[in-house]
């Protein structure tokens, strides 16, 4: 812009200044802003008659020029212009108006008959960067300006146009009106004080009028009197202000919901301001009742116009929630595309490879899971439903593991993470359980595309390989076997892999974040496979072992430190590490081994981040194979070692599938990862991911339905088919056995604790009936509140000797298993005449004098004054409950995760606030 | 380098895992030997004019339960102790026994024995009680001709029982619907008179297979005053069966519970030690023979059947002087007991020792009462020792080498034999 110089006046224009409107300047005192200078820059408008300033606010101390007043508020300065003066110059102290804004303010408001005008604001000390040309807002008087971040004013709004609202910085209004309308509100802010004094002007019949050639630069120093959570308190007062009381009946409760989304939404976004400054917006309006009310009835008297004109210049819907919904939309779909082709809404979304790859691969996803979408979860192997989150997150804090006939170790800790989930969702246990599920699979799937990404890939095949993560080798030996937790687990591990490497546009990010980001994929991935948290840190090994860049070994110690969720489940049972006697013993055929080599060998000679990515995953993909297979360890480190099976076997697909040339290398490394997406995809085809079909709590809900008074206790279930049984098992005379809660079983107790007294005596009772030398087999079971016996599978010893038995009767409740009642069952919880039921992790009941015998392992944690009763323990019936007092030990390994939780998170807050 | 370095482990990680075995899959503990609870169940008559005695002989003084169960329930329970001797006898009316029914004696210890003794105004009898059920049982020698004949299906256990029935008499295979499915249910008897279902029939053997649970099953054979108790056993190949001489019409029953043609051939010891094929022949499907054995010989001391396929042998005893039957024993054993044995009073009672072997052994033959009688006897090779029995809850038979033993009597104008129960280990 030129700066225009002011010419000499000759008669003509000293005839057109005598006519001219006569404008008075009130110049707002702000904060900082030098008074002098814009008292300088006033003086130098071009514009005659030459305006009389007065200045507004506290100016003591301070050398004012000869001919400016000064007045203490706004309103009193508008209050004692008298009506020689046809115009108001609303001025900030720290707007540097052009000498020609006023002339320009004045001479469109004439033009356009306009009440009201604003100047074009544009930031001092930028390159012409725009800051405000007017602008609509929402019907909660959410502002919209129209511009992008960093604007650059190429006169592009050079159009006079009405507008919902100008800004308080510099605007021109009719004196009269002005003294109507009492001014600007003091209360207020100056972007809602500009939307107040605006919508008050609209209805008092004036227009409102943007004036871009009025050109002001503004320091925006104003902008530090009021916080964003008073500017929100702002706009709801010049809300109520303005409505009518009809329109305020359904604007309020509708701007109540839309804070309380606007937050939960923000939430997500790891963003907790927004809250606090919708509940301070209600709260700051709810003290300033009285005077708002003060404001509407003077409105009251000038009003003219109904609300239907401020509607005029409205935008529909909410702004505040649209925008929330297009970011949180934008961060989903950036998880499928790097580029964020998506997010910028550009026209080259669909030339970005990732995005095929990633929408062929989540429409298979969902193919693959129609069944469990359609008809729910299958509840057999070792997939069943949540508990209630209360109950399953104080298991998980220490409380007393029902597994079995009792442990005080911890249970697995993705009890926990199940009932976090379901607290999530609104305690929908089941809902939350299909959502994991479905979600596990497409997370994993977008999670390998993202580390392929991470590690220089970008072809369509990064996505599709996520197939082979989730259904590759392992998984899906480990799924099929209905291990649910190994699809999370599998669907996890590409994204802690990926926190810890460094992505180049993040390396001079603050370290803080990418640590928080490692810490929490560490959490959440041991939580779900304890011994998954190695995984991160040898893949960064195996990867820059080879030369290759980006890996953090410090990233993957922290991943690692995420190991700390597992903690207390290991220490309370090393033999899930080291028992080679619980391991599932699953079966790899030699077809996936030979793809896995045949798609990594000839990725060598192609090279690249192709060959380093290839080889890094085929080194993964058999040494999990191969060490599920031939290593007798526990079924822990047998789930470690397959899951890595497969994400390795899925990081060869992917760099197999990347780009395909004309080399013959390529073609057959193409070959290898095709025939490995195929071969995954055939596991997976059976409607639930691979998972087994079948519901083991609806076949056994007889023992619900047939349970006397004293409740449904318990079910030895036995069969020398050891995937017929529910979880984990323990090996009897000749078959397999395990006890499960008769009320159902859920996912806490698909891991059985370390034997204790009780269950060593059940052992011995277990043999005994086997031998067929007991002839009253329920009463050697009832003190375990053993209800029923169920026989699966094959015909085996024990059906032999039940034959001839006295009092388990056989009743034919199932035709594929056989069902035995046995009637003299003890309760789970019960003595001196009264029978406690389940509450929580523990049991509750009539208050007795007596002891109340629990069918539990006892320990010392049992209260109120636990004692030892042979094998089990029993309480003080007085307090009317039993509960469990969690070790110490255990307790505080739970806290420290959380601890560890929420300093991942905080770190990942701060770190993106330091971007 | 490094890549081929990792190349070369990736390559021998891949072939480690195709060539070599994995590791061993984890298996359940080793399924131990299957025991026998000590049990006993016995057929028991408690009517006007039969009342049943129980005796129960074990080595030891021990502590045991008797109870008696019908429709699904027991209908009365006593506790024993066999004391000093290692046996007692109890009478069924005391542990609530009504009609013909059955009771499960548990029994204090392993190596036991037990069996009912029917006295009364109407004939005398007495027969071993079974251990453990078979999924395929045998009685024959029943007729309804010139008497009642009932089988008893015993079902003491807590699961219902499914049995199928094959009827074979005279006039071929006997077809009622009442004889297919027959559900005994837990704790439960079924009483099949089949006087009433085949009246006429003078020649019925009954195959019972159990297809679901567990039943065993005994024979109540009634002709005048005169009563036959025996149980059904499952079929063997091998037969042995001493038999006390004289009687006037000793038969013996070789019954073929298959539906095929079964070869069999009758052995007897003599007085010249064992004579072969003193009878051989073809059994018909379901069919049966019946060799009178006083008309072949009247030297045979003990006789012995082998079979192609398994077959039941039975002895059948109808004269005046009673009515007896029981079945043989399909083994040999040094210790044998004889529950019930005694001579009863106003009557004889022997006990038939049958050493099978190619030496002589010493056989001592012990009485088990308050104060019981040993006596030792010399036994030759493949012959007989008869031995006249006293009042006592039972006997205990010991022998150097592996013989078969039985018992009869006669009381009360009837007359009764019992085979003896072998100990597996002394």
């Amino acid at each position: 812009m030129s700066q225009t110089t002011p010419q000499v006046a000759d008669t003509e224009v000293l005839d057109r200044a005598v006519d001219a409107p006569r404008v008075r300047v009130l110049l707002t005192v702000v904060a900082d802003a030098d008074l002098a200078a814009a008292l300088a820059v006033v003086g130098r408008q071009v514009y005659e008659p030459g305006p009389e300033v007065v200045v507004v606010g506290d100016v003591k101390g301070l050398d004012l020029p000869e001919g400016v007043s000064v007045s203490a508020n706004l309103e009193d300065a508008i209050g004692s212009t008298d009506s020689s003066f046809d115009y108001l110059w609303l001025l900030h102290a720290d707007a540097r108006p052009r000498p020609d804004a006023l002339s320009a303010l004045i001479a469109e408001s004439e033009r356009n008959d306009a009440s009201l005008a604003g100047s074009k604001l544009l930031k001092a000390g930028t390159m012409d960067e725009l800051e405000s040309v007017g602008g609509a807002t929402d019907v909660f008087g959410e502002p919209y300006s129209g511009l992008d971040e960093g604007e650059i004013d190429l006169q592009q709004y050079d159009v006079v146009r009405e507008v919902a609202f100008v800004q308080s910085a510099s605007m021109l209004v009719r004196r009269d009106l002005a003294q109507g309308l009492k001014g600007l509100d003091p209360l207020l802010p100056p972007v809602s004080a500009g939307l107040d004094f605006s919508q008050r002007a609209r209805l008092a019949g004036g227009k409102v009028i943007s004036v871009p050639s009025s050109e002001v630069y503004h320091q925006t120093r104003c902008g530090a009197r009021g916080s964003a959570r008073l500017e929100q308190a702002g706009r709801l007062r010049a809300m109520v202000t303005a409505y009518s009381r009809l329109t305020l009946l359904w604007v309020l409760p509708y701007d109540f919901l839309v804070s309380v989304l606007d937050s939960l939404g923000s939430l997500l976004l790891f963003r907790w301001r927004p809250l606090v400054r919708h509940v301070y917006s209600w709260a700051w309006n709810t003290y300033h009742l009285p005077s708002t009310i003060r404001q509407r009835s003077r409105l009251k008297q000038i009003r003219s116009e109904g609300d239907e004109e401020l509607f005029r210049f409205q935008a529909r819907g909410s702004l505040r929630l649209r925008s929330i919904l297009e970011e949180l939309s934008a961060r989903a779909l950036s998880l499928f595309d790097d580029d964020q082709a998506l997010a910028r809404g550009t026209k080259r979304v669909w030339t970005a490879p990732g995005i095929w790859g990633a929408l062929i691969g989540v429409a298979l996803i969902l193919f693959a899971a129609r069944s469990i979408l359609f008809t729910g979860m299958p509840n057999t192997g070792f997939s069943f439903p949540f508990e209630p989150a209360g109950v399953a997150l104080e298991r998980w804090l220490g409380g007393w593991n029902a597994s079995g006939l009792g442990s005080p170790t911890s249970v697995h800790p993705s009890v926990g993470l199940t009932g976090a989930a379901s607290f999530l969702w609104f305690g929908l246990e089941g809902a939350s359980r299909t959502l994991l599920t479905v979600l596990a699979g497409v997370l994993g799937l977008v999670g390998l595309g993202r580390l392929a990404g991470r590690l220089g890939l970008r072809g369509p095949g990064r996505y599709l390989a996520g197939l082979v993560l989730i259904a590759g080798p392992g998984t899906a030996a480990l799924v099929g076997r209905g291990s649910w937790l190994a699809l999370a687990a599998a669907a996890m591990l590409p994204w802690a892999v990926r926190a810890a490497f460094i992505h180049p546009h993040h390396a001079r990010r603050g370290r803080l974040g990418l640590a928080g980001w490692a810490l929490l994929t560490g959490i959440l991935l041991a939580a779900l496979s304890p011994l998954l948290v190695v995984v991160p840190l040898l893949t960064v090994a195996i990867w820059r072992g080879l030369g290759g860049d980006r890996g953090s070994y410090l990233l993957g110690l922290v991943t690692l430190l995420g190991g700390i969720a597992g903690a207390a489940f290991l220490l309370g049972d090393p033999g899930w590490i080291l028992d080679p006697g619980r391991r599932l013993a699953v079966e790899i055929g030699a077809l996936w081994p030979m793809l896995v080599i045949v798609a990594t060998l000839p990725l060598l000679v192609v090279g690249g981040r192709q060959g380093r990515l290839g080889l890094t995953g085929g080194v993964l993909a058999l040494l999990g194979v191969s060490g599920a297979l031939l290593v007798p360890l526990g079924p822990g480190v047998e789930e470690a070692l397959l899951v890595t099976g497969s994400f390795g076997a899925a990081l060869v697909a992917a760099a197999a599938l990347d780009s395909i040339s004309r080399s013959v290398f390529a073609i057959v490394a193409a070959a290898g990862g095709v025939g490995m997406l195929v071969l995954s995809m055939v596991t997976m085809s059976n409607g639930r991911l691979g998972l087994p079909a079948g519901d083991v709590n609806e076949r056994l809900e007889f023992a619900i339905t047939l349970a006397d008074d004293d409740g449904a206790g318990r079910i030895l279930h036995a069969s020398v088919d050891r995937s017929l049984i529910p979880g984990e098992v323990r090996a009897g005379p000749g078959f397999w056995y395990r006890v499960l809660d008769a009320s159902g079983t859920t996912h806490d107790e698909v891991w059985l604790p370390q034997p204790r007294d009780g269950d060593r005596e059940l052992a011995d009772a277990v043999v005994d009936i086997a031998s067929g030398a007991d002839l009253r087999p329920g009463a050697r079971l009832a003190s375990h509140a053993i209800d029923w016996v169920v026989l699966e599978g094959p015909a085996f010893r024990l059906d032999e000797v039940l034959v001839a038995q006295l009092d388990l009767v056989p009743i034919p409740l199932d035709p594929s298993a056989r069902v035995y009642e046995n009637l003299d069952a003890a309760p789970l919880a019960a003595g001196d005449g009264v029978v406690w039921e389940r509450s929580g992790s523990g049991f509750s009941g009539e208050e007795v004098d007596g002891r109340i015998a629990l069918a539990v392992n006892h320990d010392e944690g049992w209260e109120p004054e636990s004692l030892r009763d042979g094998w089990h323990a029993s309480v003080s019936g007085v307090a009317g409950q039993a509960s469990y007092t969690p070790e110490p030990l255990f307790l505080g390994l739970a806290i420290a995760t959380v601890v560890g939780l929420l300093a991942s998170v905080a770190a990942i807050v701060v770190g993106r606030r330091r971007r | 380098m490094m890549r081929y370095v990792a190349a070369t482990v990736m390559v021998g990680l891949g072939l480690t895992a195709v060539l070599l075995p994995p590791a061993e899959a984890p298996a359940p503990g080793f399924e131990t030997g299957l025991e026998s609870p000590p049990i006993s169940v016995c057929p028991v008559v408690e009517t006007a004019n039969r009342h049943s005695a129980l005796s129960i002989l074990s080595s030891v003084d021990g502590e045991g339960r008797i109870s008696s169960f019908a429709a699904g329930s027991e209908t009365g329970a006593l506790e024993f102790r066999t004391g000093g001797s290692g046996s007692v006898t109890l009478q069924a009316a005391d542990v609530g026994a009504v009609d013909f029914t059955g009771t499960l004696i548990e029994m204090p210890s392993e190596n036991t024995a037990s069996g009912v003794t029917v006295t009364g105004g109407a004939g005398f009898a007495a027969e071993s009680c079974a251990d453990t059920p078979s999924g395929q049982a045998l009685i024959s020698g029943g007729s309804t001709a010139d008497g009642s004949f009932q089988i008893l299906l015993l079902n003491p256990y807590a699961g219902e029982a499914i049995v199928d029935m094959v009827v074979a008499t005279e006039t071929g295979l006997e077809s009622d619907a009442r004889f297919s499915s027959v559900v005994v249910p837990a704790h439960s008897r079924i009483n099949m008179d089949l006087t009433a279902i085949i009246p006429g029939r003078e020649r019925i053997s009954v195959t019972m297979t159990t297809t679901r649970g567990s039943v065993l099953a005994a024979g109540l054979q009634a002709i005048g005053n005169r009563t036959a108790l025996w149980r059904a056993v499952e079929p063997g190949v091998d037969w042995w069966l001493p038999t006390p001489a004289g009687g006037e019409s000793k038969q013996l029953l070789i019954t073929n519970p298959s539906a095929s043609q079964v070869q069999y051939q009758l052995d007897f010891y003599g007085p010249d030690g064992l004579v072969e094929l003193m009878a051989d022949g073809m059994l018909e499907p379901h069919g049966e023979v019946r060799i009178p054995l006083t008309e072949q010989t009247t030297d045979a001391v003990g006789y012995r059947v082998i079979a192609a396929e398994p077959v039941v042998s039975t002895l059948w005893v109808d004269s005046a002087e009673g009515l007896a039957a029981t079945t043989g024993s399909q083994m040999e054993a040094p210790t044998w007991l004889l529950p019930g044995a005694r001579g009863p009073a106003g009557g004889a009672g022997r006990a038939v020792v049958l050493n099978s072997g190619l030496d002589g052994v010493t056989v001592t033959v012990r009485s088990l009462k308050e104060e019981s009688l040993v006596r030792d006897f010399e036994l030759a090779a493949e012959d007989v020792l008869v031995i006249n029995l006293v009042e006592a809850n039972g006997y205990r038979i010991e022998a150097t080498g592996p013989v078969v033993a039985l018992w009869t009597a006669q009381s009360e104008g009837d007359g009764s034999a019992a085979v003896g129960i072998p100990l597996h280990d002394g």
